[in-house]
């Protein structure tokens, strides 16, 4: 599958900076999914869990305090106040 | 001859005694320079992403109209966060961050660090201890407080780190947000709008500013002290030469007097 940059940001630095197949959070107007070559798009994300679909298809799962995505062309930024993988 | 040998030594005994602390503490400010200067990069790229994604919001019509986009008229009310030192000892430091705060006499002022909260009398909150959960608490707050018009211009007193060797007091205004310059026309989606996410996004933007501001002003602060205690260590190292030099000169005087005496009274 193809991927795409994502880049998780705290206030502590990047917590995942790599390609990712896909980014799944809870939106304001629900669950969401970014996939490669996503409209640009901006969103406010609630606080919830949050999975990362690696390049080599392991997932990751972590917990996120609430934030902001934008997928910008090719780079996918979430930006949060507090995250913590499981 | 003898009392000013002794006093000599004293004071050589004491001078050393500051020569230890000075460069106990400029030991001390090297090793937290490294911890420092990371967590100052992390909070950078942070306050830069943020700043992308306020900058994409103000730059879209719909949000001018938003409270945090009224223009800061003359005899608003302003607010500062000032960030100073927990502790003194570091150059000219938190003097610097002091003496820029004093051209706002009527402003409300929000300590960061020891140093500020001691002089503006206000609850100690530590700047070397701040977390990002504390400058998110603080910022939302803000934000409140600034959409309901109960200040009407914010800004930061910080320090920059320039390099080991600069540091320069600076004021940053945060708000009101400014229009986002050089902005592409990106044509995104925003979902479920532009105002409701820049409602949100500003205390998010707000606190990694804070965050940043607070983590550059005490990496600046470790490099001042630094840089303080080195040239302390050099000034008491040259007093010590001196002071060694002179207590030999007294020493050998003493000794040369002594043998004089017992001369003279041996040739009588």
């Amino acid at each position: 599958m193809s991927t795409y940059k994502l880049v998780v940001s705290t206030p502590d630095g990047s917590v995942f900076d790599d390609e990712a197949t896909t980014l799944i959070v809870r939106g304001t107007e629900g669950e969401l999914a970014v996939m490669a070559g996503h409209i640009p798009f901006i969103t406010a994300v609630k606080p919830g869990k949050c999975k990362i679909v690696l390049a080599d298809e392991n997932e990751k799962t972590a917990t996120i305090g609430g934030g902001i995505l934008t997928v910008q062309g090719d780079k996918t930024t979430l930006l949060c106040s507090d995250f913590q993988w499981n | 001859m003898s009392g000013n040998t002794k006093t000599l030594k004293l004071r050589i005994k004491s001078v050393d005694s500051t020569l230890h602390l000075t460069k106990a503490m400029g030991l001390v400010a090297s090793s937290k320079m490294r911890k420092a200067n990371l967590a100052m990069a992390a909070g950078r790229q942070y306050e830069a992403a943020v700043q992308n994604v306020v900058d994409l919001l103000t730059a879209s019509p719909d949000c001018q109209s938003s409270p945090f986009m009224r223009e800061f008229k003359d005899g608003g009310k302003t607010r500062l966060i000032v960030i100073a030192g927990d502790r003194g000892l570091a150059g000219g430091y938190n003097a610097n961050v002091f003496r820029t705060v004093r051209d706002f006499g009527e402003a409300e002022i929000i300590p960061i660090g020891k140093r500020a909260c001691e002089r503006y009398g206000q609850k100690i909150v530590s700047s070397e201890k701040f977390y990002a959960a504390d400058a998110f608490k603080l910022a939302k707050e803000l934000c409140e407080q600034f959409a309901a018009g109960e200040f009407d211009r914010l800004g930061i007193v910080t320090t920059n780190y320039i390099s080991m060797m600069t540091q320069t007091p600076d004021i940053k205004w945060v708000l009101p947000l400014t229009k986002g310059q050089n902005v592409k026309n990106t044509a995104a989606v925003f979902e479920p709008d532009e105002r409701t996410i820049l409602d949100i996004a500003v205390p998010e933007y707000l606190s990694g500013v804070i965050v940043a501001c607070v983590r550059e002003s005490f990496a600046s602060e470790v490099a001042a002290r630094r840089m303080a205690m080195d040239s302390a260590g050099k000034n008491a190292q040259q007093m010590i030469d001196e002071l060694q030099l002179e207590y030999n000169r007294a020493r050998q005087g003493a000794i040369t007097q002594e043998i004089t005496e017992i001369v003279a009274g041996a040739g009588n």
